[in-house]
């Protein structure tokens, strides 16, 4: 999913203002304070979700807070991510690994109390799959029988799409070919169940930001339900009383805020008005790491930080700018001056081990060469290079990077490069509309396989944005790694896919993300995971004082 | 037929004398005149280039090679601020006088014609006071696009409109003295009063309210370089500077410290000017 992440800035005189607030609620009790009293999450999300629609959305963000809302037919455990039972209480999976059953809970049911059963998912994924929806996600549906062929309208009645209800609770999935990450792709939100009722009470099915997931109208399945929603203020969810499992939930409310601004959003947390941050200023991390400060996470993360190049564009066409443009990036120096925070360099799209998948890259920092490849390209020394622009979203750890390579950029092949930053939803949609030249992007697996960095870059991926088209590399990706037999044969023909990535560069990789986090210390059960999803329905909240001013008293 | 009268002497002529003799207004001038000049010749005596990058260096405290400092890419940060003043300085006088060419001819006008033509100017500039001024900004930017000069333009068609009221509440106040009603009577046209009897009477107000525009311009253009609108790194301005300053003021205070010492500089070398020229330039109080 995209991910947004990293830092922003605002207005000196908002963080004058907010200062002085703070300074101001010194003496009340703090959210924290409060919050671990009476079981509320205060949760730094980042920023302001683009839908809670989980047919819409594609982002981190949105993540958090629509599983909080809902949940699929499977949950991950929390520490190693194997599959666990989520709205299913079992499965059965065919000898050949093509046909799932799952058995649901007779005890689930919406937040509204409605029943909940197999036809809720059949009904969801026929309209997770509907054309006018727009659902860049759709393609995580392609494992399933039928599903592309529908979707592309090779086949028109669902019916022969592999998805069945064989009575209210047992629901049968049917794929193409047995795909090992099945199990994990249910725990994505692109997968689960939306409740029809509501969702036609404000619409048509595949009518795209009806007002059926605002507060008020919302029904979910998940261990909370929505609130309340301020616009760019927060959103609170609190307690389901229907969730199934509701009584293993620990927590009474969580409530997100947008803050998009990383500096203000670390000052809130030292204020005590967070639990836990979206990320943390990179200029702080040697403070925090200095003060040996235990809420500071910094962990693995299954991420992709890299740079679409929109080969739609003329002058972007030719794979040697933009292998040029991929090799003047010095990839160390940005991780280890910029970024602070132990990010490996990124050479290759799918982070390394992945499942034990390390792809091969000969993408390397080379000026000279890159050079040539540019010379080669009817640019001798950037002449003549057209005017070139990086978007990314409004966020200054995003700048910095983009300043960086701008610098690189002009440095190394002299070419002229501008800045355009955009508000979060206003950069979704330039990107999406294919409207820009060079843009930021983040990409952390949906689930751990390599499939999940590299099926999106499929000439009909929706979150490829790239125009990049290459039918060797579709057929490898969608025709040949499904039906593979062994992982290590799998592997290989990954391997082969990327290289062809590698080699036409529709996408830069700059580096794999670690998550950074502040977390406070009475959040308790907070698992660290590669995917950065802890579990709301763990996590549970102890106060101890003396660790939290500690923190307050380091800076 | 000769005239032995005292040599007359023209409000200019007399404002000078006046502001020669206080010392904090002529300390002002002088360290705008320093900025200015700095400014203009930035790129000759730079010491290093703004968007020239160390970032193995990355944020170093003042030293013997940085004077004051580096930022986190390791660019000098008495290169940038130099540059950040060519922008700021630029818009801040840019911006600054179109609302004043705009404010002061469009409130005279209405001060001084009255009745219906006031009205209807009046109403213009309440709507244009109602229409949220950002919405504004970012209309013009998207429609004519990015560029500099245009956002010299927009901050300036936005910021006259305080200008016009202050000056229309002069004009009328003005209108009915004798000195106004003498020049009626001496045949001068309208306009001629305007200019040469009305406009002067307002430049206290004027003034005073210039100087507050000029900071406030600056910082709008930094708000509006955050937003996207403005000018775009590597290119720098004060108000961008201490933006970014803020953000690391507990790690590298000097980011934010000596662009702010700058503008602070600015700020109060223009307000002391101002309370100079004011007093200097006011025709109401007496010749010596």
């Amino acid at each position: 999913m995209n991910n947004r992440a990293r830092q922003h800035a605002i207005l000196p005189l908002l963080l004058l203002i907010s200062t002085l607030l703070l300074a101001a609620c010194g003496s009340s009790e703090s959210n924290v304070d409060q919050g671990n009293r009476s079981g509320t999450l205060h949760w730094g999300n980042g920023t302001e979700p683009q839908s809670l629609d989980p047919h819409i959305a594609t982002g981190v963000p949105e993540h958090h807070i629509i599983t909080a809302l809902m949940e699929g037919l499977i949950l991950k455990d929390s520490e190693t991510l194997a599959p666990k039972p989520g709205v299913a209480e079992s499965w059965t999976i065919s000898a050949d690994g093509r046909i799932y059953t799952f058995k649901l809970r007779e005890n689930a049911r919406w937040s509204n109390g409605d029943p909940h059963n197999a036809h809720d998912y059949v009904w969801s994924w026929w309209r997770a799959l509907q054309p006018a929806l727009g659902n860049l996600y759709a393609y995580m549906y392609f494992s399933i029988e039928n599903a592309q062929e529908y979707y592309e309208g090779t086949v028109t009645d669902f019916d022969q799409v592999g998805v069945k209800a064989l009575d209210d609770y047992r629901l049968q999935v049917t794929l193409s070919n047995p795909t090992p990450y099945f199990l994990q792709l249910l725990d994505h939100y692109s997968l689960y169940p939306v409740h029809r009722a509501t969702v036609e009470k404000f619409g048509a099915a595949d009518e795209r930001g009806t007002r059926w997931t605002y507060e008020g109208n919302n029904v979910g399945n998940g261990a909370f339900q929505l609130l309340d929603w301020k616009i760019n203020r927060r959103v609170t969810v609190q307690r389901n009383p229907y969730y199934w499992n509701t009584d293993s939930v620990r927590l009474n409310q969580i409530v997100f805020y947008p803050t998009e601004n990383v500096v203000s959003e670390e000052r809130m947390f030292r204020a005590g008005q967070l639990h836990r941050t979206s990320t943390i200023p990179a200029d702080k991390i040697p403070v925090y790491l200095e003060a040996q400060d235990s809420s500071l996470h910094i962990a693995p993360y299954l991420g992709t930080y890299f740079y679409r190049i929109n080969t739609r564009v003329p002058h972007l066409q030719d794979k040697q700018v933009r292998r040029a443009l991929a090799m003047t990036i010095d990839r160390e120096t940005i991780s280890k001056s910029i970024l602070k925070a132990g990010q490996i360099p990124a050479y290759a799209m799918t982070p390394p081990g992945t499942m034990g998948y390390y792809p091969e890259s000969d993408l390397s920092f080379d000026p000279e060469a890159a050079r040539q490849l540019l010379a080669d390209a009817g640019y001798p020394n950037g002449e003549g290079f057209p005017a070139t622009e990086i978007l990314y979203n409004t966020s200054e750890g995003h700048r910095k990077i983009a300043v960086a390579i701008q610098q690189m950029w002009k440095k190394y092949l002299n070419i002229d490069i501008k800045l355009l930053n955009q508000e979060w939803k206003v950069y979704l949609d330039s990107e999406s509309a294919g409207n820009y030249e060079i843009s930021r992007a983040g990409w952390i697996g949906d689930y751990v396989d390599p499939n999940s960095f590299l099926d999106m870059f499929l000439c009909n991926g929706g979150n490829n944005r790239t125009g990049w088209c290459n039918a060797e590399y579709d057929r490898l990706i969608a025709d040949v790694a499904p039906t593979v037999k062994t992982h290590a044969e799998r592997l290989a023909v990954f391997g082969q896919a990327e290289k062809i990535l590698m080699d036409e560069l529709p996408v830069i990789p700059i580096y794999i993300y670690t998550s950074v986090n502040l977390v406070n210390n009475s959040v308790k059960n907070y698992a660290d995971n590669i995917l950065n999803q802890p579990s709301f329905t763990e996590m549970y909240l102890q106060a101890e004082p003396q660790q939290k001013r500690l923190t307050e008293d380091q800076h | 037929m000769t005239t032995i009268d005292e040599q007359g002497t023209s409000l200019w002529q007399d404002a000078w004398i006046k502001l020669s003799k206080n010392y904090l207004a002529l300390f002002g001038l002088a360290i705008i005149g320093l900025l200015c000049v700095v400014s203009l010749l930035t790129p000759w005596i730079a010491p290093y280039g703004y968007e020239q990058q160390n970032l193995l260096l990355g944020a170093t405290s003042p030293s013997a090679e940085h004077w004051l400092g580096t930022d986190i890419f390791g660019r000098d940060m008495l290169t940038r601020i130099m540059y950040g003043g060519r922008v700021s300085l630029t818009v801040g006088f840019i911006a600054t006088a179109v609302a004043l060419i705009i404010g002061v001819l469009w409130g005279a006008v209405a001060g001084f014609v009255g009745g219906r033509i006031d009205a209807v100017m009046m109403r213009i500039v309440d709507i244009m006071y109602a229409l949220p001024f950002m919405i504004f900004i970012v209309l013009l930017m998207v429609v004519f696009g990015r560029n500099i000069l245009l956002l010299f333009l927009a901050i300036g068609a936005v910021e006259w409109l305080t200008m016009a009221r202050i000056v229309r509440g002069q004009v009328m106040a003005l209108r009915k003295q004798e000195f106004v009603e003498a020049a009626h009577s001496l045949g001068l046209s309208q306009w001629t009063i305007i200019r040469r009897h009305i406009i002067p009477n307002t430049l206290g107000p004027v003034i005073v309210y210039t100087t507050l525009t000029i900071p406030s311009v600056m910082l709008l253009e930094a708000f509006l370089s955050f937003l996207g609108l403005g000018i775009q790194p590597p290119q720098s301005s004060w108000g961008l500077l201490i933006n970014y300053g803020v953000e690391t003021m507990e790690e590298y205070p000097w980011l934010l410290i000596f662009p702010g010492v700058t503008l602070s500089l600015t700020l109060f070398a223009l307000n002391f000017l101002g309370d100079g020229l004011r007093d200097a330039l006011d025709p109401r109080t007496s010749k010596d």
